[in-house]
């Protein structure tokens, strides 16, 4: 995947992947493109996966303070 | 008689002199006790009695401080300096006042719900919607409270990837009101809005909960810009902040449940997902295969049939060429004579069989 890809978020990809499938669902499917369709929906959902299972949230406790 | 050492005062210096010493005494306090003739004056002045069954004071406070519906009747704690008034008269100047007791509290709920729902502040149609999936969230809460951890922990069990800000403020007592309005209003004007505002707090006593109803809190959280989720307390607590939230948590655990899906229900998702575009490009194909398979089968048709009618053709040229074959008329007994038919000439006989050559004797017309 390309760079632009792994600066992705996951809901960003998860968007994607949705629209993808959307395609093939659709009235704008062609079989020529249903290869090369697949072949990145594939790898996205692999990516997705990826992410999912290895990603780590990132909580910042604020230095802010709020009593006064 | 008064001795020499007997203080004097000028009326004034004798009030100043004891609003110094009950200042020196008490400085501030908090007192229980039951509200009698509340009144509003000018829209802006609270005046009250704060009674028990032997005893009672006057209280005085400006209605802006006044951060909960009181009535007559209600208990409450007030936090309150003890003054003498420049006329003599003994009263508590609150700063603060809390309705205390089961009782006091759910009538002061009452009150104030009442009060916005009449504004239209728990309004369906006000509602916003969560992002599915969102990328940056806020988190109001005590990060020392039970309910934060709960919290943090279902969200990194369910979710990764995931932005969170956290806002440590009180979630009791009197200053948590302000510490979690002033923590919205930090979240509301930044730059670039998270997307969801999350609001925690794990069970309590309906007294430690009451934080969650205060009037200037609620309608913070109404005018929050971000959509706000909301988990306070257990499942059975109900508060105004809940109400007033665009989407309410049962508890923090809850609300960790509702921002996020389960990676592990995602996962399983994914593979569906390929499987659905699979069956479908297989369906298409398959219906490619039935129109070129039929169309291969009309082509074959109209062939066979031009074929049988070449054929047919075929065998009529042939019988037609098999009639005019000479061969044909030598079998039935008949011969071709080749040569100048004249007397005295030399032809050959051509028979099915033989060659004769044979000499014109004569030559007659019939």
């Amino acid at each position: 995947m390309s760079n632009q890809s792994e600066q992705k978020t996951v809901s960003q990809k998860m968007d994607e992947l949705s629209e993808l499938v959307a395609w093939f669902e659709g009235d704008e499917f062609e079989l020529e493109r249903a290869l090369e369709t697949y072949s990145k929906a594939e790898k996205l959902a692999a990516e997705i996966e990826q992410d999912l299972t290895g990603l780590k949230n990132e909580v910042t406790v604020l230095k802010e303070k709020f009593d006064a | 008689m008064a001795s020499d050492q007997t203080p004097k005062f000028s009326v004034s210096d004798f009030i100043a002199a004891l609003n110094q010493s009950l200042e020196y005494s008490f400085g501030t306090v908090e007192i229980e006790g039951e509200v009698a003739s509340f009144k509003v004056n000018q829209g802006k002045w609270v005046f009250f009695d704060l009674k028990d069954a032997t005893g009672s004071v006057n209280c005085f406070m400006s209605l802006f401080q006044l951060r909960v519906p009181i009535e007559d009747g209600m208990k409450v704690v007030v936090r309150a300096t003890p003054k003498v008034t420049a006329w003599g008269k003994f009263s508590l100047t609150i700063q603060s006042i809390r309705p205390s007791g089961e009782g006091s509290l759910r009538k002061s709920f009452e009150l104030l719900k009442a009060k916005l729902e009449k504004e239209g502040l728990f309004a369906p149609e006000r509602k916003r919607s969560l992002p599915e999936i969102p990328d940056h969230i806020a988190v109001i809460s005590s990060t020392s409270a039970a309910g934060y951890a709960d919290f943090v922990k279902i969200l990194n069990d369910r979710w990764g990837g995931l932005k969170v800000d956290v806002a440590h403020v009180q979630v009791q007592g009197e200053s948590a009101p302000e510490q979690i309005i002033r923590a919205i209003a930090h979240f509301n004007e930044q730059e670039i809005l998270p997307e969801v505002l999350v609001i925690i707090r794990g069970g309590g006593s309906a007294d430690d909960l009451a934080a969650f109803n205060d009037e200037p809190l609620v309608r913070a959280i109404a005018a929050s810009r971000i959509p706000t989720l909301v988990g306070v307390g257990h499942e059975v607590d109900v508060s105004l902040a809940d109400m007033v939230a665009d989407v309410r948590a049962a508890t923090p655990s809850n609300a960790a449940q509702i921002i996020v899906p389960d990676r592990k229900e995602v996962i399983g998702m994914l593979g569906q997902l390929m499987r659905r575009i699979l069956v479908r490009t297989e369906g298409i194909v398959d219906d490619y295969l039935r129109e070129t398979n039929a169309t291969l089968r009309q082509g074959l048709g109209v062939l066979d049939a031009r074929v049988d009618l070449l054929q047919s053709q075929l065998v009529t040229s042939r019988q037609v060429m098999a009639a005019y074959d000479p061969r044909a008329v030598l079998s039935r007994g008949y011969a071709i004579i080749r040569g100048e038919v004249a007397k005295d000439s030399t032809i050959t006989i051509e028979q099915q069989k033989r060659i004769i050559t044979a000499e014109v004797k004569d030559v007659k017309s019939i």
